[in-house]
């Protein structure tokens, strides 16, 4: 069962909300922020993007009307699978809009008398849902189910018809009763009677072949016999629930009485509960009265508004539904009308598109969105970033207007500066020296530890003397641990840049640089380990109480696609635990940089197997030989695209001081000049 | 002859000294002048309104004010992804800027000033919708800054937002020290909105002053010490020095809302809280105040 929906508004503000159990905001800020902002969508295994967002326990559906700026979100349990809440999402935005898409376009609307949907919403679901395929706990089942009473807005005899619906919400989810006996069996060994729930479950266990396997010894015989007996009862998921308030078979769940020789008798249902009798009493009552709501709407007669909205809820939420599910075919073009009329109508189109003010088809955006692409290409764009930017552009502009005097191209190429500043620009600026100087000072001072990662030649250790360089200019002391154990001269490189960072250092009398290095063939996780205790060590220090106030660690290039070299960096991770892990790209290397970013950033997990960093894996990039490409600083977006990590440093040359932070506006001129 | 006799029946009405044709000359002199008057001033009477711009780290509280502003009763939201413009009027109780000049005693009866509200988004990816905003010209008459005075009170968030009020304030000082024209643009007054007051651990509007501004001091000792920015070549007007960057008064080690001062921005703290405990309704009637005096 559904926990929350919500209709929102693009800027926040809740326009309607219906909520059976609390959901905590901060579920549906998440949704927002992860997915329609910083557009972070997970892929499930086959690398298909999914359509719905998990957070904590819950699953978010969602869809939205774009040009009322409109979301709608349904948030369920996790546990639960419900396959109707798509249909849902597709008929409450159909009439919603329709009630209220006129009021939406006005200007300056912050708020909506949206009571009347109430009604709706409860009529939808009741035709929509068609129960759940598996149970939650049996401790959610009970509580909240608070279904807000109608609202007060409706008319008496409204109330009056509405009373009866409202029981029969609760049955339709109590279809699947399965899971829970099923739970029930593999907990407790001896205790098989199943505790009397308020929900009602069927007498016999459907699908219960899962049991089977998973019984105890003494159960194997009944459940078989179960089984067999079983096998025709209703099938897992009921297609005639359809339709609201029928079929409810909310019969009582028929106790297990027990014979001498310790099996249950079935067949009998015969009950010592009296209960029993009231139930099914209450439910002819029910059915009874289903039969005379149907006579009455058909009539019409002694009916309030809600009676209408029901009856004319079905034709056209079935209408809804079958034009959703429908293929709609693009309009091929234009018939011929003749040679004058061809040349005129193309004639207004090329004024209008000089003009402005025409409203934007998928036809006419297919030529100009191909040339931008093959645009962003020439830029060194990976072409999957220049097919998703293109995309999301598409998407944006799509049934717009185009402002007066501005041509389709043009409208992309503003749209397509957008939508660049938005990938490029991150969530939370990096402020190094900030973050250093908070780490170092007074209350537990440690050493900060910085790693850097790359595939081989890419520039690490060149990049790491330029931060190096930084540092020092800044006052710190700098600590730089050559983890590249493997290749040859790797550890005379970095003897050669501390040797020539220490005299430049020296000479302006800044800072303090030393380096450490356990020769060749050892491990670098090691290594990296042993440097952190080493720049940590208080013994024989002058005031601080570290010997070191930054950890730089180089570690060896490797190829993205060797596992073995791949998965020793998750060690590394996990031993070193540095605070930021800075991945070095060249800015010349063409599309094989999606795969070089997506594979190093899954290679940082900690030890209970989240990515760290809020699930991103690394904190930065550093772009190097940014000098070399000129205009084509395309590698820059395919990266950020490919793991929503953010560009932190751009290296421009090869000396010490030749380091720059991305300045956003800078990378979106040169890409679409 | 009869067509031509008509007009010039009528001609020689008009021209004629009868009682009736000076009525007709009377009315005819006094409301033309009084039509085209309307006609011409019908779309110039529409008064362009003043705006207040709603800045402010995300989770502040800038949406749920919005509402109550517009509404009269906040409303439940959630991150904003777009900026949104809302029509509010002062309420009775408040005084404004035009009434100064009134007698206590006054009891003529006046509408209270509208004003346009507009929210950004808090978010760091839609920062440029607020910044943008502020460098364009439209009649931004005051900015209020809301924080999340609980959030303060934890490092990180109290980084976050003097961040961002760094990046406010220098983008307000820089529009006024390197204004083109002679004639001073005119100066933004800023209220710092130190929202949740409420909540158990938010702290006291005197203290997230302090706070705020030794951390805006931090941050600019660090700004002035980082890396240059890849887009060094890219501007026109001389370049960016290290004075034009530095936030307040050049070379001084601590930071004050007053030192802004000498760039037109009176910056000012005020607490309160939109939401109430339970039932109760938000105090507000500081925040309206300060908007009161400034339209």
């Amino acid at each position: 069962m559904l926990d929350a929906f919500e209709i929102l508004t693009t800027s926040g503000i809740v326009l309607w909300r219906r909520s059976y159990a609390p959901v905590p905001s901060s579920v549906v800020n998440s949704l927002v922020g992860d997915v329609f902002i910083e557009d972070r969508r997970p892929k499930d295994a086959q690398g298909q993007q999914q359509t719905s967002y998990k957070k904590d326990k819950y699953t978010l559906k969602w869809t939205s009307a774009k040009d009322l700026g409109v979301v709608f979100v349904a948030v369920y349990q996790s546990l639960l699978h419900l396959s109707w809440v798509d249909n849902l999402l597709t008929a409450v935005k159909a009439l919603f809009t329709k009630d209220y898409g006129i009021e939406l376009k006005k200007a300056h609307v912050t708020k909506l008398n949206t009571q009347p949907f109430d009604a709706t919403f409860d009529a939808l679901v009741r035709k929509l849902d068609t129960g759940s395929t598996r149970r939650q706990s049996e401790a959610d089942s009970e509580g909240p189910i608070e279904l807000t009473p109608p609202s007060s807005a409706a008319s008496a005899s409204e109330e009056a018809v509405d009373e009866p619906p409202p029981p029969p919400i609760p049955a339709p989810q109590f279809k699947k009763p399965a899971v829970s006996r099923k739970e029930q069996f593999e907990g407790t060994s001896t205790d098989a009677t199943p505790v009397p729930t308020p929900d009602t479950s069927r007498p016999s266990t459907p699908a219960s072949h899962i049991l089977t396997a998973k019984s105890g010894p003494g159960k194997a015989s009944r459940r078989s016999r179960k089984a067999q007996h079983t096998l025709t009862s209703a099938p897992a998921s009921s297609g005639d629930e359809s339709s609201a308030g029928r079929n409810k078979k909310t019969a009582t769940k028929a106790k297990r009485r027990w014979d001498a020789d310790g099996f249950a008798v079935e067949g009998e249902d015969e009950v010592l509960d009296y209960s029993a009798a009231a139930d099914s009493q209450q439910e002819q009552g029910e059915r009874e009265v289903d039969v005379e709501d149907v006579n009455a709407s058909q009539m019409g007669s002694r009916t309030g508004k809600g009676q209408f909205v029901l009856k004319d809820l079905d034709d056209e939420v079935d209408a809804i539904l079958a034009s959703s599910k429908q293929q709609v075919k693009p309009d091929s073009t234009e018939g011929d009308a003749g040679l004058l009329g061809s040349a005129t109508s193309r004639l207004t189109g090329l004024f209008r598109n000089v003009v402005g003010g025409k409203t934007l088809t998928k036809q006419d955006l297919i030529q100009p969105l191909q040339q931008m692409q093959n645009h962003l290409l020439e830029k060194n764009v990976a072409r999957e970033a220049a097919a998703r930017l293109c995309a999301s552009v598409e998407a944006d502009l799509l049934n717009q207007r185009t402002a007066n005097f501005t041509s389709i191209d043009s409208t992309i190429r503003e749209s397509m500066s957008k939508a660049l500043t938005r990938i490029l620009t991150p969530t939370s600026s990096l402020d190094l020296l900030r973050d250093v100087t908070t780490t170092i000072s007074p209350p537990n001072p440690r050493p900060y530890v910085i790693s850097i990662v790359g595939v081989n030649g890419v520039g690490k250790s060149t990049n790491l003397s330029k931060i190096a360089y930084f540092l020092l200019q800044n006052q710190f002391r700098v600590l730089v641990v050559a983890g590249d154990t493997f290749r040859s001269g790797a550890v005379e490189q970095l003897r050669v840049h501390v040797r020539n960072l220490s005299e430049l250092s020296r000479r302006e009398d800044v800072g303090k640089i030393e380096l450490f290095e356990k020769g060749y063939g050892k491990d670098a996780a090691t290594v990296a380990r042993d440097a952190v205790t080493y720049a940590t060590n208080t013994a024989g220090t002058e005031g601080n109480g570290m010997l070191f106030d930054v950890v730089l660690i180089d570690t060896a290039g490797r190829r993205h696609n060797d596992t073995r070299l791949m998965s020793s960096l998750t060690k590394f991770g996990q031993l070193a635990n540095p605070d930021k892990i800075f991945m070095v790209g060249e800015a010349l290397v063409g599309t094989d940089s999606v795969a070089q970013a997506r594979n190093f950033a899954k290679e940082f997990v900690d030890t209970k197997g989240k990515l760290r960093n809020n699930g991103v894996g690394m904190d930065g990039f550093i772009i190097s030989k940014c000098d070399t490409v000129g205009d084509m600083v395309g590698t820059l977006v395919s990266m950020v695209h490919a793991t929503g990590i953010p560009v932190v440093f751009l290296g421009v040359g090869q000396h010490y001081g030749d380091l720059r932070g991305l300045n956003v506006g800078w990378a979106v001129d040169k890409l679409m000049k | 002859m009869a067509g031509s006799d008509t007009p010039n029946d009528w001609l020689t009405w008009a021209f004629s000294p009868t009682i009736s044709a000076i009525l007709v000359t009377l009315v005819v002199s006094l409301c033309l002048p009084v039509l085209i008057h309307y006609y011409l001033y019908r779309k110039a009477s529409a008064k362009v309104l003043p705006t207040v711009l709603l800045i402010g780290p995300s989770g502040a509280g800038k949406t749920t004010l919005l509402t109550l502003f517009a509404n009269g009763t906040p409303s439940a939201t959630h991150t904003s992804q777009e900026p949104q413009t809302a029509l509010c009027q002062l309420p009775s109780t408040t005084s404004s800027h035009e009434d100064r000049y009134r007698s206590e005693h006054d009891t003529s009866s006046r509408s209270q000033p509208k004003f346009l509200l507009v929210d950004t988004p808090g978010h760091g990816k839609l920062r440029h919708h607020a910044l943008s905003s502020l460098t364009s010209p439209t009649a931004l008459k005051g900015l209020v800054f809301v924080v999340d005075s609980a959030a303060v009170s934890s490092a990180a968030g109290l980084t976050e937002t003097a961040e961002y009020l760094h990046d406010v304030l220098l983008l307000l000082q820089k529009r006024h020290t390197q204004s083109k024209t002679s004639r001073d643009p005119q100066a933004i007054p800023v209220l710092i909105a130190a929202n949740k007051q409420d909540v158990f651990t938010s702290l006291p509007a005197s203290l997230v002053k302090s706070k705020l501004e030794q951390e805006i001091a931090k941050a600019r000792q660090t700004r002035s010490k980082g890396l240059l920015d890849s887009g060094i070549g890219m501007e026109d007007d001389g370049g960016d020095d290290e004075e034009s960057n530095w936030l307040g008064q050049y070379g001084a080690k601590e930071f004050k809302f007053a030192q802004m001062e000498e760039h037109g921005v009176e910056v000012k703290v005020i607490g309160g809280n939109v939401r109430g405990e339970g039932e109760e309704k938000g105090r507000v009637e500081e925040w309206w105040a300060w908007i009161g005096e400034n339209l």
